[in-house]
């Protein structure tokens, strides 16, 4: 997928999107809340998968509200697994493939294979999995859903909530301002690996998250794609700004979209003006109780991290030697 | 809807009234290759690689199933013998006209086809006139900003007159529906370069950031009759 260089995806505009298909791989019925971002970016992604593929889904919101038996809204073959073991089914899924086709027991190629998890099931509970996956060089795409939170058990912090946040978990209050600690960079966790893609997404810029797993899709070997995806339940936010949200955190540099092709930054999105954090956290409850002190801290930080990532684009060299030797020189 | 009944494969199926051969086979689940189809956009047949046979045995002949509507009692052949051929021999042309062509060199190796008989004019071109652009900006955009020009074999997509077009809005619909991504749309700076001409992006008047270039948001502007400063706001400042 060239075309991702050749035109910033974003600036396809309003008439583009009729062009891209209509089939659907994550259809209607399914019981997410009103407003999610999730369910948005699952249809998107699946899309992009296009139609022969397998996926292993970790438990999650997302298997909650697409897959109670005896319905599903899952087009794909797609199995339920356990929230730590997601990516060593998936390695599992695609190790079984290469010895079909080495046994000749396969016809034409054999399906992509893609591991699906939330937050919790991919910064917490399914990090090592996911590691030692990506370590062995399984050709597979692994997808997050970040919204930030486990949502689903009632919006517990995880290692995913950026600072401040309000949940259950960390309750603001007067010795505490709720989520202590700064979101984990589960993007240099997985850019240090090695691996030969690492993207992140979000659905409010559709061609951007389209062309990122079809790119990652067809990498060979694992690539993973942390999508953002908002959460009105557990972001206390109005259930018509999902998108407008999505734009804003990419807006404000909360969440840049970048990608990470063989160790090389590069920025997908580029904003010439970053807005103001608090354009983003006022219209979200979970950020109410925030001060301006806070607030200053926060925007200290997004653009420290910001000006960091922007460093790291403009490197000269890659972030890790490649391992192919056929890489094309730049 | 009335509904037609045919043989594909020597499976019977019935498909609505006015489908294709090229959609009844999709519906069976038949794998027909084609490079000029777009569900969205009307058939025209340019590129020859989605050819089916039909008809009974000694009578048969070669069609396009994009463009041939299906008939009652048709007997449809997708994978014979005589199909494959006529693929390998199109492959073939087209490997000769664009050689670089990923998706080209792609279909073909998986045909067993990794190099054409046919002279190639040009080494470097991409282009396979499959007209997916054009039809695009006719359908989808309704401005016409490109078409084809001249006869096969100085044929090429081109704005009127090779010169930059007045009619074309900028949008880069022609460089995303492109299956061989030889249009060139570049955009960096505030500026977007696409078909020679060069388009200054408007900025929102509130934050800043760029929206689209002054003659999409003209367009917009016609076509729902509002005044054009409607769309001088982006969507997150509106």
């Amino acid at each position: 997928m060239d075309k991702f260089d050749v035109a910033s995806s974003q600036k396809y505009d309003v008439y583009a999107s009729r062009l891209l298909p209509k089939e659907e791989y994550f259809v209607g019925g399914h019981r997410s809340c009103q407003g999610c971002g999730e369910a948005l970016a699952v249809r998107w992604v699946c899309k992009a998968i296009g139609k022969d593929a397998v996926i292993a889904h970790a438990t999650g919101c997302m298997e909650i509200v697409s897959s109670g038996f005896p319905q599903t809204a899952w087009v794909q073959p797609w199995i339920h697994v356990a929230f730590e073991n997601t990516a060593a089914v998936a390695s599992g899924l695609e190790a079984g493939y290469k010895i079909l086709a080495r046994k000749g027991k396969l016809s034409g190629n054999p399906p992509k294979v893609v591991a699906m998890g939330g937050d919790g099931g991919t910064t917490d509970i399914g990090l090592q999995a996911l590691s030692g996956a990506m370590e062995r060089g399984h050709n597979f795409t692994y997808i997050c859903w970040d919204n930030e939170a486990y949502m689903n058990t009632g919006i517990q912090r995880s290692s995913s909530t950026p600072y401040g946040a309000m949940t259950t978990t960390s309750p603001p209050g007067k010795r505490s301002i709720g989520q202590p600690t700064w979101k984990k960079n589960m993007m240099a966790i997985a850019v240090a690996h090695g691996i030969p893609y690492v993207a992140t997404a979000c659905p409010s810029y559709l061609f951007d998250l389209y062309f990122k797993v079809k790119r990652a899709v067809e990498t060979p070997g694992p690539a993973y794609i942390h999508i953002l995806s908002v959460c009105p339940t557990g972001w206390r936010s109005a259930t018509d700004l999902t998108v407008r949200l999505g734009r804003l955190a990419v807006e404000t540099g909360v969440f840049p979209l970048y990608e990470v092709v063989n160790g090389r930054y590069h920025l997908t999105i580029d904003i010439p003006e970053l807005r103001p954090v608090k354009d983003y956290l006022k219209l979200q409850g979970r950020f109410r109780h925030l001060r301006e002190p806070e607030i200053e801290f926060i925007q200290r930080q997004v653009l420290a991290h910001y000006d960091l990532l922007l460093k790291k684009c403009e490197a000269p060299y890659p972030e890790f030697p490649p391992l192919s030797q056929t890489e094309e020189g730049e | 809807m009335e509904e037609v009944g045919l043989l594909i494969n020597g499976i019977y199926l019935k498909v609505p009234q006015g489908y294709t051969l090229l959609q009844a086979a999709q519906q069976l689940g038949v794998d027909i290759p084609t490079l000029c189809y777009h569900p969205e956009l009307p058939s025209e047949g340019n590129c020859r690689l989605c050819v089916v046979e039909i008809g009974e045995h000694p009578r048969t002949r070669l069609v396009n199933s994009c463009t041939y509507p299906v008939e009652p009692g048709l007997n449809v052949q997708t994978h014979s013998e005589k199909v494959l051929q006529a693929r390998r021999i199109t492959l073939e042309l087209l490997l000769a006209r664009a050689p670089k062509a990923k998706l080209i060199q792609e279909l073909a190796a998986e045909m067993g086809i990794h190099e054409s008989r046919f002279k190639s004019e040009d080494p470097y071109e991409l282009c396979i006139l499959c007209g997916l652009c054009v039809r695009t900006c006719r359908e989808i955009v309704g401005v016409s900003a490109i078409s084809m020009a001249n006869r096969t074999p100085g044929k090429l997509v081109t704005t009127p007159f090779l010169e930059p077009s007045d009619a074309c809005i900028g949008c880069g619909s022609c460089a995303f529906v492109c299956p061989t991504e030889v249009i060139p749309y570049i955009e960096k700076d505030g500026k977007r370069i696409i078909w020679g001409r060069e388009f200054e992006l408007v900025r929102c008047n509130i934050c800043g950031n760029y929206i689209a270039p002054m003659a999409q948001l003209e367009h917009w502007a016609k076509l729902t009759g509002e005044p054009v400063e409607h769309y001088f706001v982006c969507r997150d400042c509106r």
